[in-house]
Order: C-alpha cells, then sequence, then structure tokens
C-alpha cells in the first residue's frame, strides 16, 4: 500500500479531487482527438473551442444564477480577487478612495486592500463578532460618501462562518458602493442566486468544488458603475478585462463541475452536514475543546476546533495520517497564530491549538470516526506528556 | 528537498516517547520560556544518573529532542550535564535554524538539572 493510500483527507477546504466524470471529460479534450484549438482562431476548430467554452461559461451561470456573458475566466480566485479589489477600486477612484474589508478575509483580499493603502487609498478594516459574523451596524456605520468598494467574503476558508451577502448587499446598493464577494469556498456548495442579490463582483474557483486547479472565475454584474480597470493587458480576450489564450480545457472542467455541484447540491450538503456533526459530537464532550465561529452560521463543510492548553503543531503531528489544517493552507507553513481566529477574540496559544477539519462529497464515515479516534488520543497523550504549569 | 519538516528520527521519538513522565520521589527541575514548558527528573546511582525523565509541551522537535536527550544521558555521569549542548541534538534531529530558540531551553533545562544533581551527590560537609 502507497503512503498516499493510506492517508485521511479532511482538508477539502484547502481543495478538492477532481470530479472523475471532469477529469475524463478534461483529459479527453487536451489530445489530439479532442478540442485542444485556441478558441481565438477563427477556423473551425477554433470555433468548436469557442461553442464549449460558451457551454461552460452557461453552467456556471446557472449555478449562480445569472447571465454567462457576466463571467470572466481567471487564473483561481486570487487572481479573481485582485482583479475585483484592485480594478474596481482603481475604476472608481475618481469618484472616492474608501474603502471596507474585514480583518478575516483571506490573504488574497487583505494584501491587495493593504496594496490600495500603500497607494494612498483608505480601508475601514472591520471586526467580526465573536462568532465570526459581520454585524451589518458596523458595516453601515463604516459607510461614507467617499466609499466605493467594500469586500465581505460568503463563506469563511478558515472557520467556515456564512456572512449574510444579501444583506450586505443591500447595504452597499443602498450607499451605490460596489460590493465584491469572495466566494471561493461557497460557489457549488451554497446556493447562491446573483438574481436576487446586490452583488457586483463575485471571485470564484474550480478547486474548491471538484474542478481543476489554474482556472477561476469573476463576475461582473451588469449594471451601470460596475466595471473594473484590467490588470493584464495584450491580446483583447475577454472585452480587455482579462486577456490572454483561455485555457480552454479547464474551463471546459470547470463548467462541468459546476453542473455536477448544481444538480447535487443538497445531496452534498446534507452528506457534509452528517459529516461534521458525526465529528463534532464525537470530540466536543473533550474538556477544553471549543468550536470557532458558529454551528448555526456555518457552512457544515469545515470545522474549526481549539483546545486549551495543547500545542497546535505537535498536534497536527499527532494526527498524522488525518490531513487537516492549522490555518488556512496558504500560510500553514507559518508558525504565527491564524490573524483570522486572532480577529475572533482568541489568545495566541487558543489560536494556535486551532485545527481546521474539512469535510467534502468522498468523505467517508469511517474516515470521521477514526479522526474522532485520533484526536481524542492525540490530545489525551500530549496532556499526559506534558509537565503543570510552575506556580 | 524533502517538504516533510520533521526527519525519520524526530518522527519516531515523537511517536513513542519511552521516557515521557515523571520520576516519583527524584531530583527535577523545570523551565518555561519561549512558549516552551520542560520538566526533566533524574535519579542518581552514586555520582551517574541511573534514570531521566521528561515533560513537555511544545512542538514535535522539543518533544523529540526531550526524549533523545534522556536516551542518551543515562547511565552517564552527573558532569556530562553540566557540559550538555544542544548544537548534536540539533544536528542530529535536523531541528530548522528557526527552532533554536527552544531547542536551547532544553540545554539550560539539563544543565539546570546537572546543578541540582551535582548538588544533591555532594557529601554532607
Amino acid at each position: 500500500m502507497t503512503e498516499q493510500a493510506e492517508l485521511v483527507y479532511l482538508d477539502y477546504a484547502a481543495s478538492t479531487p477532481v470530479d472523475p466524470q471532469v477529469a475524463e471529460a478534461m483529459t479527453a479534450l487536451m489530445t489530439v482527438t479532442g478540442n485542444y484549438a485556441n478558441p481565438s482562431s477563427t477556423h473551425a476548430a477554433g470555433r468548436r473551442s469557442v461553442e464549449l467554452i460558451t457551454q461552460a461559461a452557461d453552467q456556471l451561470a446557472a449555478l449562480i444564477n445569472t447571465e454567462a456573458d457576466r463571467v470572466i475566466w481567471t487564473s483561481g480566485a486570487t487572481e479573481s480577487d485582485n482583479l475585483a479589489i484592485l480594478g474596481g477600486a482603481h475604476y472608481r477612484q475618481d469618484r472616492g478612495r474608501h474603502l471596507i474589508t474585514m480583518r478575516t478575509e483571506h490573504k488574497a483580499v487583505t494584501d491587495p486592500f493593504s496594496e490600495l493603502e500603500r497607494q494612498g487609498f483608505e480601508v475601514t478594516w472591520l471586526d467580526p463578532e465573536s462568532n465570526g459574523v459581520l454585524d451589518i451596524a458596523k458595516l453601515d456605520a463604516a459607510m461614507r460618501d467617499d466609499t466605493q468598494l467594500v469586500s465581505i467574503m460568503h463563506v469563511n476558508n478558515e472557520t467556515g462562518v456564512v456572512q449574510d451577502i444579501r444583506k450586505i448587499g443591500a447595504a452597499c446598493r443602498e450607499n451605490d458602493v460596489l460590493f465584491h464577494v469572495d466566494a471561493a469556498q461557497s460557489v457549488g456548495k451554497l446556493p447562491i442566486d446573483l438574481e436576487s442579490c446586490c452583488v457586483d463582483l463575485m471571485s470564484m474557483t474550480a478547486h474548491k468544488v471538484y474542478g481543476p486547479k489554474g482556472i477561476g472565475a469573476l463576475y461582473i454584474a451588469n449594471r451601470p458603475g460596475v466595471h473594473v480597470d484590467p490588470l493584464l493587458y495584450g491580446g483583447g480576450q475577454q472585452r480587455r478585462l482579462r486577456p490572454g489564450t483561455l485555457p480552454a480545457q479547464q474551463i471546459i472542467a470547470f463548467g462541468m463541475a459546476a453542473e455536477v455541484a448544481r444538480s447535487r447540491m443538497n445531496d452534498d450538503l446534507e452528506h457534509l452536514t452528517a459529516m461534521r456533526d458525526r465529528f463534532w459530537s464525537g470530540i466536543s464532550d473533550l474538556p477544553g475543546v471549543s468550536l470557532n465561529g458558529d454551528i448555526a452560521n456555518g457552512f457544515p463543510g469545515i470545522l474549526n476546533v481549539s483546545v486549551e492548553d495543547i500545542e497546535g503543531e505537535s498536534l497536527l503531528l499527532a494526527l498524522e495520517p488525518i490531513c487537516v489544517a492549522t490555518g488556512s493552507a496558504c500560510n500553514s507553513k507559518s508558525q504565527e497564530p491564524s490573524y483570522v481566529l486572532r480577529a475572533l477574540g482568541l489568545s495566541d496559544k487558543l489560536a494556535q491549538s486551532a485545527i481546521r477539519f474539512s469535510f467534502g462529497r468522498p468523505t467517508r464515515v469511517e474516515e470521521v470516526d477514526l479522526a474522532i479516534e485520533l484526536y481524542r488520543g492525540a490530545i489525551g497523550k500530549l496532556r499526559q506528556i506534558a509537565p503543570e504549569r510552575a506556580t | 528537498m524533502s517538504s516533510d519538516p520533521y526527519s525519520a528520527r524526530v518522527r519516531a521519538l515523537f511517536a513513542a516517547p519511552a521516557h515521557a513522565g515523571c520520576l516519583d520521589g527524584a531530583l527535577r527541575t523545570q523551565i518555561e520560556d519561549q512558549g516552551v514548558r520542560l520538566r526533566l527528573s533524574a535519579e542518581l546511582a552514586g555520582s551517574d544518573i541511573r534514570a531521566l525523565r521528561f515533560q513537555a509541551w511544545g512542538c514535535p522537535h522539543v518533544i523529540a529532542a526531550a526524549e533523545a536527550f534522556c536516551e542518551s544521558y543515562e547511565g552517564r555521569p552527573v558532569s556530562a550535564l553540566l557540559e550538555f549542548s544542544a548544537s548534536d541534538l540539533m544536528q542530529s534531529l535536523s531541528v530548522p535554524v528557526e527552532k533554536t530558540g527552544r531547542i536551547l531551553i532544553i540545554e539550560d533545562a539539563v544543565r539546570s538539572l546537572g546543578s541540582v544533581l551535582r548538588d544533591a551527590s555532594k557529601p554532607d560537609d
């Protein structure tokens, strides 16, 4: 048995496997008998690629209830976030240079905002409540005449906390402010209806929803004042907003993954809820264990748990072969406690002990039970090894 | 280059720390610093160390290093503790340089234990 086969993967918030039928279709496209032509080419093979890309846009648009021509393909959610935030702020900077976001956003959002601060924009960083949820009154209070852009993620990548994008969008629309949503963790997992939400810009990625890595999308609403300045130049593709040869096979795979997600979203949610609830009921009686975030306002695929007086790095190693995360995967090599959990009011030590368990479509009951067993065992072992504090 | 932050030796020592625990009625020392809590206890046989145990709150490298220390110093003279240097442990366990401070806590604790044992093994005046 290979090492890979022995691993128990509970890190689906970091990435998911490609759905088998999506992978098969994608692979077939790339070979000589597939549709590998450059969609910018005007010949028949190029036109066929365009047709397939159009179909993928239809599939993604159907998932989020919008028009296919509102979708701009990118390399992933990080690029989408950068395009929305930098591009949106630059496009509207003549109207004002005040922006609003939260301290608990992903680095793909906070870093562009920090860059805008360096460029002279003013950013209001909102703190969440202790359960991770944004109090809309704080957003209302932060709005100013010169506010141009608000960026709030839908599902937090570390805690799974779900923000009410409908209410936030309404507050933004009332103030004629662009509203960007990082939906990397929610597209294809939670229902999103853009026709009934005041969302202007929304970032998406394929690899969190059983599609391939390297492909994402940015939704741009069709309403006056909603536009972004491009980050890249050359080629003129995608209305010059994001030029470059379109990676047809990845786009088509994203479209297929979106269609699969749409068709089985209810089943997926039911399964994830069962896995999360089973895991939480298996560990929540342990002394000192606490949940970071809020189950009532949480996406069921993510459970973030801290435990008192346990060293996080040792806990992570003791949990092997369970694959989980201590922070978001993008910064999990850092020894620093998660800034997201610190913003929720956790102490450095409690934040440092936090483990994010994230469940997925392939997660089995046996895997959850093994995770419960290993987590309980690891806590017991590390507590047994640890000396009492000196008095 | 391996992406595994832990050497095979660290993994083995962390998985089965045979010297984890505390010796009843033994001489002991405890240090808390740099986010590490370490307690060492020892039993003497004359001027030699008969048994060593550790308790640790820290990262896997700290736990592995404490176990490696106990494993290799049982049966040695107390005077060896006073000359203990963490650099050998750093090298043999491939501890990343950014964790030097934590491993030096072990050096402090070992030397402190050495002083306690030396004082205890001195004949009464």
